[in-house]
């Protein structure tokens, strides 16, 4: 079978949009200014076209591959080409209904993104960057090989970088320098911890080991192996080296989530960064911090994962509430957004710690739906922005009268962040609080648990609407244009921002009221993993 | 690839001998050219009794082309160029190893895998750098209505050439030698040549004062360990690398040899710039012109590693004692200063080169994290594994990290020549706006930050990642199949080496606030007042940040045959490793 996966969807839109770069960075200012419309429709092209793709394969048109039932450890789609022999780097790729949602959110988004902040009179960089951070990100998702993972993890950095230094607000330079070393101190360390796992493995034992090195790279048998080992009680690579491995590696992977207290890059690179850089940012990007916990710690160290439970717990409740109650405190709309993006990630790290298959799964879906929900936030918070020149909650009243659309929009995203039944937000989160009643129940552990989750369905509300009421409502006939419009007339929304709102609602409501389109695979992964991972720890054999 | 695995023993000007020295001599012989080709003219000589005049070349009216400012430059490229493409075909099919020996048998000079990748470093960083100043040094043309400063521009342009040269076969000696004495020649030949070169900055006043300082330094540190070269050979009665490994497994640990080493290691550690021998550093890489200091941060500092290599894995062997070496805690300890030091005064920095030679600081840290590693390699008898594997392993990622750095230390240094053309590159603001100025200079001065950060895909990420890799491998060794077996073992039980790849890794964080500013600087910030204009011409040295860049990248994605190279390179260090 041809591969599908490394040339067209992630060397194509690397190279296309280095190509585009170098092509529009060559002359001079007013021919800059003229490409600015062509960049900007191949950009949309390349990424319709990758979106075609991995629709199709989700539709078995291409390849035909049943997502509901593959096995644990088992890839789709999967190809390897030597890289370095001598040290056992394989370029790898496959794809699993875990990584597939997230490669198929991607490729949604890119589109969407585009045509979101089509209007927003970007020079003719800022959509190759787009189409780059496209492809780092696939990158991520779908890569078998550390090495190569870690290459992607670091990659989906530099043009982020760019994306929020060029077109971000007013302290830029902090924040996007802050964004960078962050993340790049915390996927240090995490390598460290990948260095050291591949020197613990028993030279020459997995397949693909390196010629010079006796070691492997490889993700599929570093599982397998781990698979084999952790039975029972024995841990694999030794109950001491697992857990120190175990945190190394989720500290990368906590930071990117992102998890109280590692979350505050979050809110000043999404506070900062331009409306496209934010949606993919919210979008996908923080999504590789949950995809590489199951892809690494989880797989490789569930025992450590039953010792860190609590840990993982607390954590997860923590930026819950915390994310929840900054929220309340928040006078600039972005920022609310961002924190409460904190606070949805707190869903995702709960969902792990009930050790629950349904909390696996809530997590999962949590990470897909809060990928279309959370850029329609963004998306409304630059349409604000782009409109009436201001990010505060107060600058802009009565907007129900003046800007229908954009008020509609507005209430429509926040009702499905908030976690309205029938919009995708909901499922996750009564998923998510079934895991945890069942492992209140089944696990024994307290009841208080729930005081958490509880006080947060009231505090989400309560911020949300608090902000609708005075952003859309209030004031109602007699409001001023803000000042920040010097007197011009108030606009709505353009066109095609208006219409990548209208599909990501229309995804919402499909995901809401369908959710099982997405939500078998996943589920079906999480019992595969389940069987493959926990349940050889609990019965001692498989 | 490897490398033929006897010995043949050539004595000097004997069979052989040119083939082994092939690119030393091409050197030699481009010395000469550079000597006497500027010199050409149309001299001619009566024979005493005649009237015949015979054309004898010397004196007189020069030729057009012999005249030609720009000659010495092009005999320098292509001379080191030769050299280079040289050394490099030689690892086309297997390595020769040749020894060149003296009438009684002693080994001077040892041509193999480990000198011939020196030499490419050596050679391929002088050749870009002599390219490159031929942007740098003046020209205000041919003819005779010159003023005399512009006579003098013209003559001292083979001067600088002929130094690129001098320095170039002082640096290959001391890839080659055998002998302590012999390296310590070609140490001091190279380290003369680098102290006239920066100080043959002489647009700046900087530029003197910068020579005049390293002078002095590098001088004492040299006499330190000429001094600690007495004491070996007072203990050793030779200054053979052989006979002085011999010797210090017998009796390694009395003071004299220890001190001896301690003194030798000096002058190295000054050439490494290792803290706290770093302190002339950052004034001559400032002082200097930017090629220059490219040369120091990269090829000088090579030899310099080299000397180290020598004195500790061969001399001072880790074999040599049953529980790692005795200089392991010292050379740990040093190693963590210097990176951190460095890091630190880099943060601190706003004059471009000086963060770069802090920058070249932390690096020479990273490396020596890396000798100590090896020289932990046979610290447990049970859990250490192969005692060579580990140590190919670690200096393969040292001697792939030195090569790398050639592409994008250099070129960093380039990019800063060209600004320096335009009149300054001493404060960060002088990059500003350089993304506007000319985009391809951001964007090759940006790679290279980041790719001396060590972020991937880049050429920086694979030799810090290869040189983490090899101290975890040391650290751990066989833990992993103890494991296997049954064992628990935790970060105790680790090599305390482990926490050297922690803080290179923490480091790695810290230094990327400076790389990145560089990044913001030129991307972001408006240029300078009266330097919004184009930058001054001159395509060799855009043609070599090219040749960096692309080395940069390529090295990055595509190290598997480098890789290779450096591997044969770490095995014929020590044949008992193998």
């Amino acid at each position: 079978m041809t591969d599908l996966i490394s040339i067209p969807l992630v060397a194509f839109p690397l190279i296309a949009s280095m190509i585009l770069l170098a092509f529009v960075s060559n002359g001079n200012a007013r021919m800059r200014a003229r490409l600015v419309g062509p960049v900007r429709m191949a950009c949309l092209v390349f990424s319709l076209l990758m979106l075609v793709l991995t629709t199709g394969m989700f539709f078995r048109y291409f390849g035909d591959v049943t997502w509901m039932d593959i096995g644990f450890n088992e890839y789709e789609f999967e190809h390897k080409y030597t890289w370095i022999e001598s040290l056992g780097i394989n370029w790898a790729v496959g794809l699993d209904a875990l990584s597939f949602p997230m490669v198929w959110l991607t490729t949604f988004l890119l589109p969407v993104t585009i045509i979101a902040t089509w209007n927003e009179k970007h020079g003719a960089t800022y959509f190759p960057l787009l189409l780059m951070m496209g492809g780092a990100l696939i990158g991520v998702f779908v890569s078998l090989d550390l090495f190569m993972f870690y290459v992607f993890w670091e990659l989906t950095l530099i043009p982020m970088f760019f994306l929020i230094l060029k077109w971000g607000g007013k302290d830029r330079k902090y924040a996007s320098q802050k964004f960078f070393i962050y993340t790049f101190t915390a996927s240090v360390v995490m390598l460290l911890g990948l260095i050291t796992l591949y020197f613990l493995q028993d030279p020459y034992s997995l397949a693909s080991s390196g010629t010079m090195t006796g070691r492997s790279f490889s993700i599929p048998e570093l599982i397998d192996n781990a698979r084999a080992n952790n039975i029972g009680d024995n841990w694999y690579l030794g109950a001491q080296m697992q857990k120190i491995l175990f945190v190394m590696l989720m500290i990368g992977f906590l930071v990117k989530l992102p998890a109280v207290p590692f979350h505050t890059w979050l809110p000043d690179a999404h506070v900062q960064a331009p409306t496209g850089g934010s949606m993919l940012l919210a979008g996908v990007m923080l999504k590789m911090g949950a995809y590489g916990m199951f892809r690494l710690p989880i797989s490789l160290f569930p025992h450590a994962l039953y010792h860190f439970q609590l840990a993982l717990m607390i954590i997860g409740m923590v930026s819950l509430v915390w994310g929840a109650i900054v929220c309340l405190g928040q006078t600039n709309l972005k920022k609310m957004v961002a924190y409460s993006s904190v606070s949805h990630m707190g869903v995702i790290l709960i969902g792990i710690a009930t050790m629950q298959p349904m909390g696996w799964a809530a997590a999962l879906f949590m990470m897909f739906a809060h990928g279309i929900i959370s850029p329609m936030l963004f998306a409304v918070c630059g349409a604000f922005k782009h409109h009436y020149h201001s990010m505060e909650i107060g600058a802009m009243r009565g907007m129900a009268k003046h800007s229908p659309w954009l008020a509609t929009s507005m209430m429509f995203a926040w009702m499905a962040s908030l976690g309205l039944p029938l919009l995708a937000g909901f499922v996750a989160e009564i998923m998510m609080l079934i895991a945890l009643w069942k492992m209140i129940s089944l696990d024994g552990w307290s009841i208080w648990w729930m005081v958490g989750p509880a006080l947060v369905l009231a505090l989400t509300a309560a911020y949300y609407l608090w902000s609708m009421q005075r952003t859309i409502f209030e004031g109602g006939e007699d409001t001023q244009p803000p000042a920040s419009m010097k007197g011009h007339a108030i606009p709505d929304i353009s066109n095609s921002e208006k219409f990548a709102m209208l599909i990501l609602a229309l995804f919402t409501i499909i995901f809401g009221v369908l959710p099982w389109i997405a939500l078998d695979m996943m589920d079906d992964w999480t019992i595969q993993a389940f069987e493959g991972l926990i349940i050889p720890l609990l019965r001692g054999g498989v | 690839m490897s490398e033929i695995s006897t010995v043949e023993n050539v004595e000097p000007f004997g069979d052989g001998f040119i083939a082994a020295l092939c690119p030393e001599l091409i050197i030699f012989a481009g010395l000469l050219a550079l000597i006497i080709i500027p010199n050409i003219g149309k001299g001619t000589f009566r024979i005493p009794g005649t009237q015949t005049r015979v054309m004898w070349l010397f004196g007189g009216e020069r030729f057009k082309i012999t005249s030609n400012p720009k000659l010495p430059a092009w005999i320098a490229t292509i001379t080191l160029g030769a050299a280079f493409v040289q050394t490099v075909l030689s690892f086309q099919d297997g390595v020769d190893r040749t020894a060149i020996v003296t009438e009684s048998g002693t080994q001077l000079l040892l041509v193999n895998g480990f000198s011939r990748v020196f030499e490419m470093i050596f050679f391929g960083a002088l050749t870009l750098a002599a390219f490159a100043s031929m942007n740098r040094l003046e020209v205000k043309g041919i003819g005779p209505k010159l003023s005399t400063d512009d006579l003098y521009n013209n003559r001292r342009q083979a001067d600088f050439y002929i130094l690129m040269l001098t320095c170039g076969l002082g640096m290959s000696v001391v890839a080659l030698a055998q002998d302590l004495f012999v390296l310590f020649i070609g140490l001091e030949l190279a380290s003369f040549s680098t102290y006239v070169l920066v100080a043959f900055y002489k647009e700046s006043k900087v530029g003197t004062e910068a020579g005049m300082k390293y002078f002095i330094v590098g001088s004492v540190a040299s006499g330190v360990g000429l001094y600690g070269l007495s004491m070996l050979y007072l203990w050793a009665g030779s200054l053979q690398f052989d006979v002085l490994a011999a010797q210090f497994i017998i009796n390694g640990t009395d003071p004299l040899p220890l001190i001896g080493i301690g003194f030798v290691l000096v002058g190295f550690g000054f050439k490494v710039s290792a803290a706290p021998f770093h302190f002339a550093a950052p004034d001559a890489y400032a002082g200097a012109s930017s090629p220059v200091a490219g040369i120091l941060a990269t090829a000088s500092k090579a030899m310099g590693i080299i000397g180290l290599i020598r004195m500790l894995l061969i001399v001072a062997s880790p074999e040599a004692s049953e529980d790692g070496t005795v200089w392991l805690t010292l050379l740990g300890t040093i190693s963590i200063v210097t990176m951190t030091w460095g890091n630190i005064a880099a943060l601190g920095s706003t004059n471009p080169k000086r963060m770069l030679a802090y920058s070249s600081v932390a690096h020479a840290g990273y490396m020596l994290a890396a000798i100590t590693a090896i020289g932990a390699w046979n610290w447990d008898d049970s859990l250490a594994g192969e005692p060579g594997e580990a140590a190919v392993a670690v200096l393969t990622a040292v001697i792939f990290h030195l090569v790398v750095l050639v592409a994008f230390k250099l070129g960093a240094f380039l990019v800063l020549s060209v600004l320096e053309s335009d009149g300054d590159a001493s404060r960060l603001s002088s990059l500003g706006g350089l993304a506007k100025r000319e985009p391809f200079l951001a964007v090759a001065m940006f790679v290279f930050m980041i790719s001396l950060a060590g972020v991937p895909p880049l050429a920086g990420f694979v030799s810090k990642l290869l040189v983490i890799m090899g101290i975890v491998k040391v650290a751990i060794g066989q833990m992993g199949a103890e494991i296997m077996a049954g064992g628990d073992y935790g970060l105790a039980d680790v090599h305390w080496v482990w926490w050297l790849a922690l803080a290179m890794v923490i480091n790695s964080a810290i230094s990327m606030f400076y790389y990145l500013r560089v990044g913001v600087v030129m991307f972001f910030e408006e240029p300078e007042e009266g330097r919004t204009g184009p930058l001054p011409a001159g395509w060799q040295v855009r043609f070599a940040i090219l040749a960096c860049l692309m080395a940069t990248l390529f090295m990055g994605v595509a190290s598997d045959q480098l890789l290779e190279i450096c591997e044969v390179a770490a095995k014929s260090l020590n044949y008992s490793w193998n």
